[in-house]
């Protein structure tokens, strides 16, 4: 039996002037589930994380988390009900150290119960040892890896990621994805945008693929790459069948 | 002369840095232009001219409750205008427009309400006599000034960096998007700094009168254009660059007043000419300006 759902997508809509950056996308996802979101450049994912998040308002349909309507709850109060998320170019704090960084979201980003164990956080992310340093001195991936950290210390209930895996070289690629799958054993629901086909597999093989706003296909990533819509959208029209 | 020319200039750069703070601090905090912060700073002058000739309230004792009166406006006037403007989608320019118009308004109703003559304090009113300085001698409201000027940095600093609300306040300097995300109310912050600029901008008007001489409903416009040149050669949105900026602006302006007096009212013109040509980033570059 599947789990009641924690995340309820109907309709959603998006319009930035005349560009449908949102089409009537609608998808839901349980505890401990984990969707994969692709397509190509433009095609609305990153838009879809934003939307959820709370960065933008919507222009049409409905959200619900945790049986409740998302309405117009700002960002910062989405993360303290248990949505957050990371950003495919994270810009953290630069002159505050990478514990500060961690510390701000576990203050203020936190719903209810006992706050994230942030040394244990670090750690589980190779991080303790950079933790006095300033978030600036980090490399795109350690950044990578702190926002992930930033995200995790306010424990979501819903993680969205954009595009995490962009910059990690194979090794970090696979103790990513065995992070992912861990969170998700925990009981967190994930929605992951990725380009990295191969590490998205690792971690799930439920995906739903956008192209202009508009989902084309959902079911399984290794039914999805024979799908002809979405070969047409990756590939072209002359490799369709 | 030299000396007295260095000296002054450390004194007005004091005072320019005041000028350019809240501006800076706002843009730093919010991305928005606040082009009626000059007018702000004229209404400031104009209640402390008031509040000194109807109250007989000395400019020390108005500061405060200009400051007060001025943090508490611009609370509800941020909620008024500035979140939709950060919703949109080039808030950086809209905010431009808006407050031109806010900042015409402004002058429009001075203008009506005060008269367009000037009008000063008198510089006594801040003690007689001058202040002693290696040999030179300053007025003493303009050494009073710039101590009011430096008081406001080191507030603003430990604001900035002993108080939570200041740590929250340079988070979203930093990021507002990862600010959101961590949790914080970047409207409740950004209210706060919004209202410490006009604060700001109301206490440097209180001591416009002794160092520029009289105050206008007019003035607004001046006081940006140098405003800008403080903050842009400092480093935009990066508050305690300011200080850079101000000592510049005032070193070089009490230079030019003295060596060549006739080009002194260029000086903002050719410094944002100047830095935006040669280092657009200010002086300290962008580096500093993450927060």
């Amino acid at each position: 039996m599947s789990p009641e759902p924690l995340l309820e997508i109907a309709g959603l809509v998006k319009r930035f002037g005349g560009f449908r950056a949102l089409d009537g996308v609608s998808f839901s996802l349980g505890p401990g589930e984990v969707l994969g979101l692709v397509g190509p450049n433009g095609s609305g994912k990153t838009t879809c994380i934003n939307v959820i998040s709370g960065l933008y308002a919507p222009d049409g349909g409905e959200m619900r988390f945790a049986g409740r309507p998302l309405g117009g709850n700002a960002m910062h109060r989405r993360a303290r009900l248990g949505i957050n998320r990371t950003f495919q170019s994270p810009r953290p704090f630069a002159s505050l150290s990478v514990r500060q960084n961690v510390e701000l979201a576990a203050f203020y980003g936190h719903a209810e119960g006992p706050r994230a164990d942030i040394p244990a956080l670090l750690a589980s992310l190779d991080l303790d040892s950079l933790a006095p340093r300033r978030a600036e001195d980090l490399n795109s991936a350690q950044q990578k890896l702190l926002d992930l950290a930033r995200a995790l210390a306010t424990a979501p209930r819903l993680l969205l990621v954009d595009e995490l895996a962009a910059g990690l070289n194979p090794a970090e690629l696979a103790r990513m994805a065995e992070r992912l799958r861990a969170l998700a054993r925990g009981g967190m629901a994930l929605l992951v945008v990725e380009h990295l086909l191969g590490f998205l597999e690792s971690v799930t093989d439920r995906v739903i693929v956008m192209n202009a706003g508009r989902e084309i296909f959902e079911g399984d990533l290794s039914a999805a790459v024979r799908h002809p819509e979405v070969v047409r959208v990756f590939l072209g029209s002359d490799h369709a069948g | 002369m030299l000396l007295h020319a260095l000296l002054g200039g450390v004194v007005f750069g004091c005072y320019f840095t005041l000028i350019g703070l809240g501006l800076n601090l706002v843009f730093g905090v919010m991305r928005i232009v606040n082009l009626a912060h000059g007018d702000v700073l004229m209404l400031g002058s104009f209640a402390a001219y008031f509040l000194f000739h109807l109250a007989a309230l000395s400019p020390l004792s108005a500061a405060p409750l200009i400051v007060i009166g001025f943090f508490l406006l611009g609370l509800p006037f941020y909620y008024l205008v500035v979140p939709r403007l950060a919703a949109s989608r080039d808030a950086e320019m809209l905010s431009f427009i808006l407050f031109f118009g806010v900042q015409q308004i402004i002058e429009a109703l001075a203008a009506i309400a005060f008269g367009s003559s000037e009008r000063s304090i008198p510089a006594r009113v801040l003690g007689i006599g001058a202040v002693h300085l290696w040999g030179q001698s300053l007025p003493r409201a303009w050494v009073i000034s710039a101590l009011v000027a430096l008081a406001a940095v080191l507030a603003l600093y430990l604001y900035l960096y002993h108080t939570r609300l200041g740590l929250l306040t340079r988070a979203v300097m930093a990021s507002r998007e990862e600010a959101r995300a961590s949790g914080i109310d970047i409207h409740r912050v950004s209210a706060i700094a919004f209202g410490i600029g006009l604060a700001l901008a109301g206490l440097a008007g209180v001591f416009a009168p002794f160092m520029l001489g009289s105050i206008t409903p007019a003035m607004g416009s001046t006081i940006n254009l140098a405003a800008f040149a403080v903050i842009v050669v400092g480093t935009l949105g990066n508050p305690l660059g300011t200080v850079l900026g101000g000592l510049v602006y005032g070193v070089g302006l009490l230079m030019m007043q003295t060596y060549l007096s006739a080009w002194a009212d260029l000086l903002p013109n050719l410094l944002l000419i100047l830095v935006l040509l040669v280092r657009p980033s200010g002086l300290l570059g962008r580096r500093v300006r993450l927060a």
